[in-house]
This record gives structure tokens, sequence and C-alpha cells, in this order.
């Protein structure tokens, strides 16, 4: 082959690189601008059902619930704790249904970290999606994808597949807000050890037979909690 | 139609090439801290964008790619053989042609500007200029030519 033919060779190699590097940017945006979403490949279990379990209750950052109810419970957990899991799963729902949609009680949640690193920031895009109205639908939609105690799964693209399943619309802005977050997280367990709590979940709840945010012993069943919350209306 | 000498087309490749490694690797040392590289006067866009799911391809930094394509696009400025010449056209098309698609990211998805992604942008483009130039003006020869004064 000649240095000619091989020059002519080349040339049509590359019109055909560059042909098909076009082609394939073009399908990435357009692949990128269909989805909607990048969660990566995290699948998210209970979204629907969440959303559905929170529709019209109303949110106001980490408060679920409406701000005039005359009881507060403030939970303090840990999103990668599994009894935390456990207690909101099992224990808070008939709470939710009956007494919080109902505008007596409240629920706010307030981050305690205590297992591991990666609960700083899950705590602070709990908080920056709270910031949009989606603070409980994050904290619900984390513990039903809640993995092994402190084994890295909580990483930025769970969080942000999490964000966009729990309905924060605006998730450039919650991507924005997360690190601004992080001190309230770290008042919010300053505020437990304070409390006096030394695991999670704990519960203080403040009402009007109350002197103030009283802490109580966590409620082993939606029973005990609805004991609690009695004594304190 | 006169070229640049394809001694200076690899000597500007290799500096843009050196430049474009420095870069890369000052992202991929910052996300492998667990931090995202420190933008200029106080923009969170760096923040946003290495926090993003897109900084991941099937679980590598992309900064790591960029890497890998910088130091064969170094590599490559030091031959001046046909393999060199088409091989540094094929990675610079291909880095060039991500970078587009990285800036449609930053712009249309994620809404956050990183000023170290655009640089590298920027050196892509520059990088994908010359060897494209390179391909054009000295594919075929089998003797290296000597520089223009």
């Amino acid at each position: 082959m000649t240095d000619a033919d091989r020059r002519t060779r080349m040339l049509q190699l590359a019109s055909g690189a560059v042909f098909l590097a076009v082609a394939v940017v073009l399908v990435l945006i357009v692949v990128a601008t269909s989805s909607g979403g990048d969660g990566g490949d995290t699948d998210l279990e209970g979204a629907a059902e969440v959303n559905r379990q929170l529709a019209g209750i109303p949110q106001r950052g980490m408060v679920l619930g409406d701000p005039g109810a005359p009881v507060e419970l403030v939970e303090f957990a840990d999103l990668q704790c599994p009894y935390c899991k456990a207690f909101t799963e099992e224990v808070l729902p008939p709470i939710i249904e009956n007494q919080v949609k109902n505008g007596q009680v409240k629920i706010a949640f307030h981050n305690f970290t205590i297992i591991g690193e990666q609960s700083l920031p899950a705590g602070a895009a709990a908080l920056a999606a709270g910031a949009q109205g989606r603070g409980w639908n994050f904290v619900e939609l984390f513990y039903r994808n809640q993995g092994a105690e402190d084994s890295g799964y909580a990483d930025d693209a769970f969080l942000e597949a999490l964000a966009r399943g729990a309905g924060v619309r605006d998730v450039a802005k919650w991507n924005r807000e997360r690190d601004e977050s992080t001190a309230e997280v770290e008042e919010t367990t300053a505020e437990a050890e304070q409390l006096g709590f030394t695991g999670t979940p704990s519960l203080a709840i403040r009402g009007p037979k109350t002197g103030g945010l009283e802490p109580i012993e966590t409620p082993g069943s939606t029973g005990d909690l609805e004991t609690a919350i009695e004594e304190a209306r | 139609m006169s070229y640049p000498g394809e001694g200076n087309l690899q000597r500007a490749t290799a500096f843009v090439a050196a430049l474009g490694v420095g870069v890369a690797a000052y992202i991929a040392v910052e996300a492998a801290g667990g931090d995202a590289p420190t933008c200029l006067a106080g923009s969170s866009g760096c923040a946003t964008v290495a926090k993003s799911s897109y900084s991941h391809v099937a679980g590598v930094n992309i900064a790591v790619f960029g890497i890998v394509g910088y130091a064969l696009l170094l590599a490559s400025a030091f031959f001046a053989n046909d393999l060199a010449r088409f091989g540094g056209f094929v990675v610079a098309l291909g880095g060039f042609g991500y970078s587009v698609f990285l800036t449609y990211l930053e712009i249309f998805k994620i809404e956050a500007i990183c000023q170290w992604c655009v640089a590298s942008a920027v050196l892509m483009t520059i990088l994908f200029l010359l060897q494209a130039t390179r391909l054009i003006a000295y594919a075929g020869n089998s003797e290296v030519l000597p520089d223009r004064a």
C-alpha cells in the first residue's frame, strides 16, 4: 500500500469515526433528556406507597402534620439505623393515619447521627428535601430502601435517587442545599445528647400537659405511643 | 493550504495533554478524598456537579477516564507515525464528544457549572483540533518531515 493509499484509507476511517461520534453523542443526549431523572441504576422500593401514605398531610421542613396540632412528637433518629426503620414502618403508620391526618399530632424528624459517616450527609439530604416540602417522603423512602448498617450504600447516587423518588421538584437546588444543611444535623444531634439520649430512635413529646419538650421511653408498640400522646394531651 | 509542522503539533499536543492530566488528576484526587474540586469565586457548581450521579460511570469517577485519555494523547505526541496520528485523533474525538455531552448535562440536567470541567472541555477541544489538523496534514507520511521555519 502506498502512502497515498494509506492516507486515503485513514481519512475515510476518520470520517466514519466522526459520524459515529456525532451519532453517539446525540443518542446520549436524547436518552438523558427523555429519562427525566438520573438516579443511576438505583432501584427504589415503595416510592408510590410512601407518596400515597403522606398525600394531603402538610409538611413544613421536617415537621409532618398541622403546625397548630396540640401535641408534638419529636423523633430523634439516624436514617441508617434499622431500629428507626422498624419504628417508622411498624409503630408510626397508625399514628400518622389516625392522629396526624386529623390535626391532633404533628411529628418532627430530628437527625441524631450515631451510626456512621454517611449518616451526616444522609440527614442533610433529608433536610434539603424538607426545604421543598418532601422531607418525610425522603425519610420514609430512605427507610424502605435502607441497606446494611453503615455498609456504604448511602452514597450520592442513592441519595439523589431518593430525592427524585420522594418528589423533590428542584433536584439542582436540593443538591446545592445539602451541604448547607449539615450544620443543622449537627445541631439536632447535640440537642439529642443534651436531652440525655444515647441511642436511636429516641423520642420526646410536647403537649398541653408537658412542661416543654420531655423525653419519653421509646415506645415498643403503637399502643404505647398512643398512651404517651394521651398523657401529653 | 499550509499546515503547522508536525513537530510543532506534537509539542503543542504534549503541552495541552499534560495540562489535561493535571486537571483530571486534581478532580480525581479531590473526589477520592471525598471532596469536590474547589470552584473559583466561591461558586458551588463544582460540588454540585461532583455530587451528581453523572460524575461516575460504572462506579468509576469520570475524571479517571479523563486521566487515561489525556495520558494516551500525551503518549501519541512522542511518535510521528500513522498509529500515533490516527490513535491520537480517535482518542481526542472520543474525549471531545464526551466533553460536549458533559457540558450539555451541566447546563440542562445538573444545572450547575464546574469550572474544572469547563477547563477540561476546553483543553480537550484544543487537542481535538490539533489531532484533526495533524491527521489531515500528515496521514500517510512515512517519513518525519522537518518543521517549517
